[in-house]
């Protein structure tokens, strides 16, 4: 060949590799032979011609697991080869994908692999149930409390427009006893919140309704209903509900629970690769369960604020454990049929919580 | 050699026989004619392996989840670059190489509209930006499918030259915008209709190099594909749906409930009644997917064999639409079990009974196709279809 560069110099540190090459305006293939020599790439075709190229003109896709390599040139020509050593030794010496063919290292050994599996279910373990909740609680942290205030109006708005609380029909005078105890409990637990009892009847329609229940807005409404205040065969018990509600109040619990469900969607978003599939029947089911996960270590939460109160004002956290125990025979009397998501074990554990809480306390 | 690309592109728009007599010295019709040019048939081979793609794949995804998922484009070329890598036609592999960077830049714009739309949908004071960010996914829908076909055509490499797509932007809001408002307004009967003009979209607009693609389909076999899978739906639904009515009624019966005097409410708040609603809507759900795979595989099918490059290859596919919905199923169910770690598995087996049957048939050699010079592409098409999955059928 016309020596253009002079003697040809396949020294000690050439480096040859045989495969095809393309010419970029045809799919014809010509077998060639790929030249590396210091910063010279030349592929040669057959006897008469020959490609030069300076290293840095050469674009090196990073390794594949048994794919060719591929040397693409400006001109859009390129140079395949399935002699990965070669290519990998000119790689290393040009400092060419460094990260992607560390990547490709790790991709060799079944160990790395039972490592990557260990790292990636430890990672989103640690995610799901530290990095998210704590995060959640960061965010409805220094949430302002103006947009709590919008929750609590548009959250009753609802209630009320699908007929599942009406006024209350309890007596003006038993509603003044209720309302005397809530504003020793709020005046207790303090914070920036507007705090107001609510009391209604759980089921305005005869049936159907939220029946015996209390639940607490993120700004510091506290919804109790008539039903629950009938089944209380105290007050203390029923101030032990509203401590508890108010303990939801302070840990911006509500708040949290918005975050808390934006942030697994996103990693399930992440997970399976698209939004779609993250409302589908298969992830519906392990996020309705991690979802169960975070609302059991809010009533956790909110047990601890009432035992705190409750042991202050009565030295016994008796009261709400009754009236827990009431509630549950209460549902479990009612339903009969199949509970596929039983709440049984949770009051269970409830009541022990609570218990341990009043022992600690002597 | 016989250059097999045609000077002037037949028209897409113009549906009919494929324009075979360009190629001087080559007359009649391809593939059976009097003056029969040599028909060869090349297979096209998948060589990916599910050990070595499970340690690419768990490898790439445990540094998308420890880089917060930065890493996550890299990971997604990567993944895909290893099926194109090993998917062989006459001895050469194909190659996906798009610039994860771009991928990106476009994955944290698609994110962050998202994210914003799933926060303003809780508050009533910005619940207008989510109806908003829907409205405008809505309009550009068919843009943003036209861009992301021409980002997968452009990464695409095959025999060093790249494949293009130039489907112009009106065509995209006809087969994409019109066709589909047509199809949901005729409460579905036009859903097949749609479909062809999708498909057909897709192919006339593909090149590979300067040969174009041809799509010679009908409309009328997708409405026969259409009717198996709704036959499909409501076979399966009557066969499983009477035999659970009767038994539900025999049940209720047999427990000494008057039928004529039957208590809706009371029945309707048992738990027995409820656990045979819930049971009946999974198994509607599982049968509404078998028979959307059917479709899906089914329609594959019918576009790969009916399409063709340049004049001069074929596309054939062999494989089962049935055969197709049992995998996509069965390997649904093993992720679903391993907790997603089948996940390469199953990628690898359905990928490989799709392509161990499919050929391509060539009356001219495939080292004939000229090149073109291709366009810029954005990726951001690209990240919106594959972030909200929206099926192109490929």
């Amino acid at each position: 060949m016309p020596g253009l560069n002079g003697p040809d110099q396949a020294a000690t540190d050439g480096l040859s590799a045989q495969g095809v090459f393309f010419d970029g305006r045809s799919s014809r293939d010509h077998p060639a032979t790929l030249l590396l020599d210091g910063d010279q790439v030349r592929v040669r075709l057959g006897a008469q011609t020959e490609h030069h190229w300076r290293a840095d003109q050469v674009t090196l896709e990073a390794a594949l697991p048994g794919v060719r390599r591929s040397l693409s040139f400006p001109d859009g020509s390129r140079f395949e080869t399935p002699d990965d050593v070669v290519i990998r030794a000119w790689e290393r010496r040009h400092g060419r994908n460094r990260l992607l063919g560390g990547v490709r290292r790790l991709e060799g050994s079944w160990g790395t692999a039972l490592g990557a599996v260990a790292v990636t279910g430890a990672v989103l373990w640690g995610t799901v149930t530290f990095g998210i909740p704590a995060l959640a609680r960061q965010a409805a942290a220094v949430t302002p409390v103006g947009v709590l205030a919008t929750f609590d109006r548009e959250t009753l708005q609802v209630l009320e427009d699908q007929n599942l609380i009406a006024p209350s029909g309890l007596s003006a005078a038993r509603q003044a006893q209720l309302q005397s105890a809530f504003r020793d409990v709020s005046g207790w637990a303090g914070g920036p919140y507007r705090y107001r009892l609510l009391l209604r009847d759980g089921e305005p329609a005869g049936g159907g309704g939220m029946g015996a229940n209390a639940f607490a807005l993120p700004n510091g409404t506290v919804v109790m209903t008539d039903q629950l205040v009938a089944l209380a065969s105290s007050d203390r018990e029923l101030t032990g509900v509203l401590a508890h509600e108010v303990g939801h109040v302070t840990h911006r619990h509500g708040l949290a629970g918005v975050y808390q469900a934006l942030g697994l969607s996103l990693i399930v978003t992440a997970l399976t690769g698209d939004v779609v599939s993250g409302a589908t029947f298969a992830a519906a089911v392990p996020v309705a369960l991690v979802q169960g996960g975070y609302s059991r270590a809010a009533e956790t939460q909110s047990d601890t604020v009432a035992a705190r109160f409750m042991l202050e004002r009565y030295r016994t956290t008796r009261p709400l454990q009754a009236i827990l125990a009431r509630l549950e025979a209460q549902e479990g009397g009612a339903g009969g049929g199949p509970d596929l998501l039983s709440t049984h074990p949770g009051t269970e554990a409830r009541i022990e919580h609570l218990r341990q809480l009043e022992d600690a306390a002597r | 050699m016989t250059d097999p690309a045609p000077p002037a592109a037949p028209d897409p728009a113009v549906p009919g026989p494929p324009d075979l007599g360009h190629t001087a010295g080559q007359a009649g019709s391809f593939p059976t004619s009097a003056l029969s040019p040599v028909v060869t048939t090349y297979p096209v081979s998948f060589t990916g392996s599910a050990g070595e793609y499970f340690r690419l794949w768990i490898v790439n995804a445990a540094l998308s989840v420890v880089t917060l998922g930065i890493y996550l484009p890299w990971a997604r070329v990567r993944n895909r670059q290893y099926f194109y890598g090993h998917t062989w036609l006459d001895g050469h592999n194909f190659e996906y190489r798009a610039n994860p960077l771009k991928l990106l830049r476009s994955y944290l714009v698609v994110g962050a509209l998202f994210g914003a739309s799933t926060l303003s949908q809780q508050s009533e004071r910005w619940g207008w930006l989510s109806l908003l960010l829907a409205l405008a996914f809505a309009l550009l829908y068919p843009w943003l499918v036209a861009q992301s076909m021409r980002f997968q055509a452009v990464n695409t490499t095959h025999r060093g030259l790249r494949f293009r797509f130039d489907g112009s932007v009106k065509g995209a809001y006809v087969a994409y915008g019109a066709a589909n408002v047509a199809a949901t307004l005729s409460g579905g009967l036009a859903l097949p209709w749609a479909w062809f003009m999708q498909r057909r979209y897709q192919v006339n607009n593909l090149l590979y190099g300067s040969a174009r693609g041809n799509f010679r389909g009908d409309v009328a076999p997708m409405y026969l594909i259409a009717l198996r899978g709704v036959g499909l739906l409501v076979g399966a639904g009557l066969l499983l749906g009477v035999p659970a009515v009767v038994a539900l009624v025999a049940w209720l019966a047999g427990n000494g409930s008057d039928l004529d005097s039957m208590d809706w409410e009371i029945l309707a708040t048992s738990g027995v009644a409820l656990l045979f609603v819930a049971v009946a809507y999974v198994i509607l759900i599982a049968l509404n997917g078998v028979a959307w795979q059917y479709v899906r595989a089914a329609t594959m099918r019918y576009v790969l064999n009916n399409a063709e490059l340049g004049g001069v290859v074929r596309v054939g596919a062999a494989f089962n639409p049935w055969r197709v919905v049992w995998i996509t199923v069965s390997n649904g169910a093993a992720q679903l079990l391993t907790l997603g770690l089948a996940t390469p598995w199953a990628d690898i087996r359905r990928n490989r009974y799709l392509l161990e049957g499919m050929s391509v048939r060539a009356i001219a050699s495939l080292d004939g196709f000229a090149g073109a010079p291709g366009g810029p592409e954005s990726a951001l098409g690209e990240a919106a279809t594959e972030l909200l999955d929206i099926g192109l059928g490929f």
